[in-house]
């Protein structure tokens, strides 16, 4: 069987096209000296345009030379068609994740492994089926069960690493499952982790040719970066948080750079331990804005040598708190004039229903439920138990709370609330589609103690009890004044923070139509999947995409070694003859013919 | 051709017929007693005046009558050699006729001068003939090389013209060996042919054919034919019918030029481009008469 390798070289037969052009103007010029016109006269001239195209000696042999040329360029091969009964099918399954961008002696351990699997592509013979299964956070088929091996050679060629970090059980059960269905399929592994690491059970992986690639630990990373902007705070107290690891068996010493908008940070010098961490706390940041954090560890994966997070400059406090009791009010208007361009109007509930309050980002409801509801985000503190908002069943007393949902952009990065005992709170009723942010309990049981939601399009919060006017109260107040940093819209600044790999869902009402090709969207509501390190762009917002992932930074291998099967590619057929390209031999024809077109172009024109 | 296969030939010699010279030399012409000599040939009756030292005293001795001996005339032939180098005698450039005829020309001067004949080479060119000195004796075949070497085709010659003049030139009989490639209307070749021989001259009549002109199809395909001597163009695609009318159109032309030496009593032989000069020379021109053993 014969194919080619290079099909795009076939527009170079528009050469042959080009050569018969030069041939038919060439032969409506052409002159040809005779001795005498007296015999040719008597034969009826004849027009040259209208005469059929009649290629000489010299035509063909030029013709000759262009397509043994182009076929050259095309790369063909021979293959040997492999009898009906001995074909076979290879299925691979190819390690695309971030640790496989290491580098080792001889390339990135995604080449190593490439190579390996062309390697086993060239030795299929004609007949045989390849199909390539690429294995990262998902599994790819990136090529079903095809005979052609070029294509499947060109498919594995365009395949590239991602920066996220391996899932290998669903390709390895992938694999089986085909293998199982079809018994001569050989199943071919290759990653850089051990087969213990397939996530199947071992006795599965008998027929499977597991072959572990890598074996350099020389690695040190940015494992973390936590950046903590207080709410309605100035960018000024903002921290960042530096977590470098050092992954190899000897001490590394690294320079850390950070910069936040492109004005450096910080810079330090850094010794980090064998299989130690340095923490590196950054304060008082430059400005807002990205941050980036590099250091120059010139180790084998430079894909962790880089993390980015964002400082936010987010909204100042800008309340109404409609309340009958001023204690509430008198609180929060306590700390807003603790913090830099914080407004708190309080207002009466009267007062509220008659239009007559200034327009605030956020309301809060202190023991009331609002008549006519404004398209504003609201809190509703101690909501009555006949509210239509935030309903409740009915009062508990000395309530702690005993859980919560630290992932919720409304708690932010909270600690402590297991601080929170109130004397008394209101058991609050969710209504579908709220989510129970947090939990306090009782003697009698557990109840919502915040919940939050959307009323027709707008963030509602509801929190069962108030703070009060106590320093015990602080952590209950700090909740109350994160969940209005919530209900302003402040996590809807700066960059959404993602892992490689790890699906994150998207605020209500993100954008998702326009996003960078690092970024999988899907799903309603939206579910976004970084595949690539650093910022992306998903419609307004940025994403600051990182690796962390230990298991991926950790490339160190025990060494790279194989585990092999009861029945191998390889030594199935030892010395099967691969596909045969025969491009230089067409090259090495079309100079030799060249040669013989040269001779008779001087023969035709020698005197 | 090289000096030695010249060598090769060197047991063949023209053999002439015609074109006795007034010299003295060593061609013998039985036929036509002279008073002195080597070889008797004939009596004659004595008339006052004869040389008594060639009276037949034996004749006189048995028969009491004068008889003077006569001998066979030993003469001196001037060998012609005119050698067409019109511009169509290098086309197509590939057949290489004008280099055919000089080793043609160059192999009957050797024949000529190992045979102690005198030699006359005439290059009938454009700008009139041009004719070398009288060459004799075997060490004269480098210098006809020489001038043989000097012939490049250029111009329009009117061959018959040509001859015509070379025969008012050179009126002393001799022998004619003309080559050429004879392509041009035979009747304008006649009356060369007549002037000569009307100068007593036997001609030879070498015809040079270049094989693109036997076989065009070998040289071209289709094009604008252009006479290499008068520039005039010609449309011509080689189609089966196209060549089959060329190939008769030929075979005409070659029996028109072959009637016109007929009629002539020249002798007409023919040798395409691609042939063997020393073959033509060792085996065509002695079947024809032309050359024989010495």
């Amino acid at each position: 069987m014969i194919g080619i390798l290079n099909p795009a070289g076939a527009a170079a037969l528009l050469a042959v096209g080009v050569l018969v052009a030069l041939h038919l103007f060439g032969r409506r010029r052409r002159a040809i000296p005779v001795s005498t016109l007296f015999l040719w006269r008597q034969i009826p001239a004849q027009p040259l345009h209208r005469r059929r195209f009649r290629p000489d000696l010299l035509f063909l042999a030029q013709l000759a030379v262009l397509l043994a040329l182009i076929g050259g360029y095309l790369h063909p091969y021979l293959q040997t068609l492999a009898p009906e009964a001995d074909r076979m099918r290879l299925l691979v399954v190819l390690d695309a994740s971030a640790s496989m961008q290491a580098r080792e002696p001889g390339g990135t351990r995604f080449e190593l492994a490439r190579r390996r699997a062309r390697a086993l592509v060239g030795q299929l013979l004609g007949g045989d089926e390849v199909m390539v299964v690429v294995a990262a956070d998902r599994v790819h088929v990136a090529l079903r069960w095809s005979a052609d091996h070029a294509r499947a050679e060109g498919r594995l060629e365009e395949l590239e690493p991602l920066d996220t970090p391996t899932d290998l059980a669903p390709a390895v059960a992938l694999a089986l499952g085909e293998q199982h269905a079809r018994p001569e399929t050989a199943v071919v592994v290759l990653t850089d982790l051990p087969r213990d690491a397939a996530g199947v059970p071992p006795d599965a992986l008998a027929a499977v040719d597991w072959v572990q690639i890598g074996a350099t630990d020389d690695n040190v990373a940015v494992a973390a970066l936590v950046v903590d902007t207080p709410p309605f705070q100035s960018v000024r107290e903002a921290t960042a948080t530096v977590v470098i690891r050092n992954y190899g068996h000897v001490a590394r010493r690294v320079t850390l750079a950070t910069t936040v908008d492109d004005v450096p940070w910080t810079r330090r010098e850094l010794t980090v331990p064998p299989r130690g961490s340095e923490h590196v706390l950054l304060t008082e940041p430059p400005a807002a804005g990205a941050l980036v954090v590099t250091i120059d560890a010139g180790d084998a994966l430079a894909l962790d040598d880089r993390a980015v997070g964002w400082i936010d400059a987010g909204p100042s406090l800008d309340v109404a708190v409609v309340t009958d009791a001023d204690a509430f009010g008198a609180t929060l208007a306590t700390v807003a004039a603790a913090l830099p361009g914080a407004r708190v109007e309080r207002v009466t509930p009267a007062r509220w229903d008659a239009g007559d309050a200034a327009a605030a980002r956020a309301v809060v409801f202190d023991g009331v439920d609002a008549a006519r509801p404004r398209a504003v985000p609201a809190l509703y503190v101690a909501p009555p138990s006949a509210s239509t908002t935030c309903p409740s069943e009915r009062a508990v007393e000395d309530a702690a709370v005993v859980d919560w949902d630290g992932d919720h952009p409304a708690l932010g990065a909270l600690r402590g609330l297991e601080g929170i005992v109130v004397p008394r709170a209101a058991v609050l009723v969710p209504r579908a589609g709220d989510a129970r942010l947090v939990l306090a309990a009782t003697a009698r049981g557990a109840f919502p103690f915040l919940i939050a939601g959307e009323r027709d399009g707008r963030r509602v919060a509801c929190l069962a009890a108030r703070p009060g006017p106590s320093t015990d109260d602080v952590p209950l107040l700090l909740l109350v004044l994160s969940t209005l940093h919530w209900l302003e819209g402040g996590d809807a600044h700066g960059a959404l923070a993602v892992q490689t790999g790890v699906p994150v869902s998207l605020p209500a009402g993100t954008a998702t139509d326009e996003h960078d090709p690092g970024l999988r969207v899907a799903g309603d509501p939206a579910i976004v999947v970084a595949e690539r390190i650093g910022f992306q762009r998903l419609g307004e917002r940025v994403v600051a995409a990182n690796l962390f992932d230990d298991r991926e930074s950790d490339i160190g291998r025990s060494g790279a070694r194989e585990w092999a099967p009861s029945m191998r590619v390889e030594s199935r057929r030892p010395g099967a003859p691969a596909a045969r390209e025969f491009g230089r031999a067409l090259y090495a024809a079309g100079v030799l013919l060249l040669a013989a077109e040269w001779m008779l172009w001087r023969r035709r024109s020698a005197p | 051709m090289r000096l030695d296969e010249l060598e090769r030939l060197d047991g063949l010699a023209l053999h002439v017929r015609r074109g006795m010279g007034e010299r003295p030399g060593e061609r013998r012409f039985p036929g036509r007693p002279q008073a002195s000599g080597i070889e008797v040939e004939s009596h004659v009756a004595y008339a006052p005046g004869d040389d008594l030292r060639h009276l037949d005293w034996n004749a006189l001795g048995r028969l009491d009558t004068l008889l003077v001996r006569r001998f066979t005339a030993e003469r001196e032939v001037v060998v012609h050699l005119l050698l067409d180098a019109s511009a169509s005698m290098g086309v197509p450039p590939r057949d290489g006729k004008l280099a055919v005829a000089c080793d043609l020309a160059l192999a009957l001067g050797y024949l000529a001068l190992v045979a102690n004949d005198a030699l006359r080479l005439t290059v009938l060119a454009s700008d009139g003939p041009a004719a070398s000195p009288v060459l004799r004796q075997r060490r004269s075949v480098a210098h006809l090389a020489t001038l043989l070497d000097a012939v490049h085709a250029r111009g329009a010659v009117a061959l018959g013209a040509a001859l015509t003049r070379h025969a008012r030139e050179h009126a002393a009989p001799g022998v004619a060996i003309v080559v050429s490639d004879f392509m041009f209307e035979p009747p304008a070749l006649e009356k060369g042919l007549l002037a000569l021989r009307a100068r007593r001259y036997e001609v030879l009549l070498l015809h040079v054919v270049g094989r693109g002109e036997l076989e065009p199809e070998r040289h071209f395909g289709a094009g604008v034919l252009a006479d290499v001597e008068s520039g005039e163009t010609h449309p011509v695609a080689l189609t089966r019918t196209t060549l089959a009318r060329y190939g008769d159109l030929l075979r005409a032309h070659l029996d028109a030029v072959a009637a016109v030496a007929a009629r002539c009593q020249a002798v007409y032989a023919r040798l395409p481009s691609d042939g063997s000069v020393r073959d033509f020379v060792a085996i065509e021109l002695p079947r024809l008469g032309v050359v024989r053993r010495r």
